[in-house]
């Protein structure tokens, strides 16, 4: 049949077949659904793809951060503040934002590289609990609780999902080549066992530091492009639910893959913006149950979505992307019989 | 704002906010010494544990002190429902996934508590609420229910020392925190023993919770704030050490409490986070964590 060549050869024009139809149908989907609302949340799901993506990278050099959302909210503030008071070109101010980010991740990261995970996942929460109350403090600078409208690189709409589209595949396009790289290796290679990664000769603390650093870079840079998808910017970006959204894209989707994270937020942010339409249907159902809220329906979501997030964990820790590729070879197998 | 009062009551409020979060770290610290699990919902436990006493004291008109040992009991069989279901099932597996499923319980126990207790946020009535001890002298007034806290706190932390080193099962769980193959050799049904770690754990969370309940207002979404804080306790103090956390939480509570009153109550937890940060970049391990090789 082949030789091993030939099928490594096969499956890299599959892959590429597959980047290239995902990148194809992203470009014309919101062509077909030209309605304001899907465009905003098509432009959200590519958003999330980047700042998923970045968290990403990091679990795939062995560390986890409970506290993303301070490197989002960092390229967010930075880059609007930028524009609105000194008066940089948008799109520098957007690189001043991923650059100062992916800074504070340095020094940030310098701490944590000699740290367990679970030490790390502490600091990294209270670094984002930290940020806020800086925020606060200097709310002249920052109008840290009333929060202000942010300015925009391009309109908002369709021009403003191209842009985020681009920077999506050139963020993620970068990523995956940093991963097959030397230095994707050494992360890797930290990860599966990381005192067996510094006898080989690896320096552990660099490396793990340079997932720092660019992981929180395209955070800061997924902040800024988060700051125009939602227009008015506040301190609630920091909220721990910012930082948990990415983990369990991250999870759901698949740990450690290039294409885990985009699935992930793709199915995330549609579940949290379609599902709320059932709503209405649940609440004359269920508020005789519960009569103590006046809501229903985000309590009872939010439950399905952690027990969605356990049954996930438990019993597919390879997430969903795992699933599609086994009913992917399942169907590849019957269409050959 | 330097007068000899505040800082008294400040160190008071401090000790005795830190009596609570001792509670908490202790559990924690008692199912991460034992079964090496991180529980990241373990402040979830704590919510449900001040919403069971406020149900039971406001329902059968019991009062608050009494309502404890409804929690307690309360808390530990959900801890038990808990462990088995989903904990053990990750168990020994890479310390990332417990995280996971920590998240997934949060979501889950947090929307939980708002569905049953609705978003109104709640504060427990205890018999001494209005009541305090005035020191001849000095003009201030202490609240009893500060003196209860920090009292109850000791008692219950000398019955779990008690347990720990007096009795068979506190044996057992000492030999498998410090080596599970072996105990298991020994006959030490090793899979009881974390269901017990699991329940005494979460046990201490709820009595944490009704006297945190009793001192703050509280709501379904509080949990998270309560997890970290015991975690920044179990680290400054070391992991698996309850000197340690009895150290570290007295510390945290006073560190706390002092600068909410001199520096300003929006930094009470950066401050808290900050002193963490510091100790954790000289001290990998913690405080008092072994060192490094």
């Amino acid at each position: 049949m082949f030789n091993t060549k030939q099928i490594i050869n096969l499956t890299k024009l599959r892959k590429f077949q597959f980047v290239l139809v995902a990148i194809i149908v992203s470009c014309l989907l919101p062509l077909i659904l030209s309605n304001q609302f899907m465009i905003y949340v098509l432009t959200l799901m590519v958003v999330f793809a980047i700042y998923a993506s970045s968290w990403n990278l990091l679990s795939n050099s062995g560390q986890g951060s409970l506290g993303h959302a301070a490197f989002l909210g960092l390229g967010g503030f930075t880059y609007s503040l930028l524009v609105i008071n000194l008066g940089i070109p948008a799109i520098l101010a957007m690189l001043i934002g991923a650059i100062f980010s992916a800074g504070i991740g340095f020094l940030i990261g310098l701490t944590c590289v000699r740290l367990e995970a679970w030490f790390l996942a502490m600091v990294t929460f209270g670094f984002s609990v930290i940020i806020v109350a800086f925020v606060n403090h200097f709310k002249d600078i920052t109008m840290g609780v009333l929060g202000f409208r942010t300015p925009l690189i391009v309109q908002v709409g369709l021009p403003l999902y191209y842009f985020s589209l681009l920077v999506a595949i050139l963020s993620i396009l970068s990523m995956y080549f940093l991963m097959k790289s030397k230095i994707g290796l050494a992360f890797r290679a930290i990860k599966e066992n990381s005192s067996e990664a510094r006898m080989i000769g690896i320096n552990t603390a660099k490396y793990k530091l340079y997932a720092f650093v660019i992981s929180t870079f395209f955070a800061g840079l997924a902040g800024s492009l988060y700051a125009q998808v939602i227009r008015h910017l506040d301190f609630r970006i920091f909220d721990a639910s910012n930082s948990f959204e990415p983990l369990m894209m991250s999870v759901i989707g698949g740990l450690g893959t290039i294409e885990g994270p985009v699935i992930g937020s793709i199915l995330l942010v549609s579940l949290d913006s379609f599902l709320p339409n059932i709503d209405s249907y649940l609440q004359p159902l269920m508020s005789p149950l519960f009569p103590a809220v006046s809501f229903v329906g985000p309590p009872i979501r939010l439950i399905f979505l952690g027990l969605f997030l356990l049954i996930v964990v438990i019993f597919f820790p390879n997430g969903v992307t795992s699933m599609i590729r086994k009913f992917y070879n399942y169907l590849i197998k019957q269409f050959r019989e | 704002m330097l007068d000899s009062s505040t800082i008294i009551l400040t160190l008071i409020w401090g000790l005795a906010i830190g009596s609570i979060y001792v509670l908490l770290a202790t559990g924690l610290n008692l199912i991460f010494g034992v079964m090496k699990l991180v529980n990241f919902a373990h402040g979830e436990l704590l919510v449900f544990g001040a919403y069971i006493g406020f149900s039971i004291s406001t329902a059968l008109g019991i009062d608050a002190y009494t309502s404890i040992l409804f929690a307690m009991g309360l808390v530990a069989l959900i801890g038990v429902v808990v462990e088995r279901l989903v904990f053990r099932r990750v168990l020994g597996d890479e310390k990332l996934k417990e995280i996971f499923v920590s998240l997934g319980l949060i979501l889950i126990f947090d929307n939980a508590a708002m569905l049953i207790w609705g978003e109104k946020s709640q504060r427990i009535i205890s018999p001494f609420s209005n009541s305090s001890l005035k020191l001849p002298g000095l003009s201030i007034a202490i609240p009893y229910d500060l003196l209860v806290a920090m009292l109850l706190v000791v008692f219950i932390l000398i019955s779990l020392m008690f347990l720990i080193k007096r009795t068979k099962i506190g044996l057992a769980m000492r030999a498998t925190s410090q080596n599970r193959e072996t105990s298991m050799l020994m006959g030490i049904n090793v899979e009881q023993v974390y269901v017990i770690t699991f329940a005494l754990g979460a046990a201490l969370a709820g009595a944490a919770g009704v006297l945190y309940g009793m001192s703050f207002n509280f709501s379904p979404y509080i949990g998270s704030f309560p997890t970290i804080k015991a975690f920044a306790i179990i680290i400054l103090g070391g992991l698996g050490s309850i000197p340690g956390a009895i150290v570290g939480g007295l510390l945290y509570g006073l560190a706390e409490q002092i600068t909410g009153t001199y520096i300003g109550g929006n930094w009470s937890d950066a401050i808290a986070f900050a002193v963490l940060i510091i100790v954790l970049v000289f001290r990998p391990k913690g405080l008092f964590g072994e060192r490094e090789n």
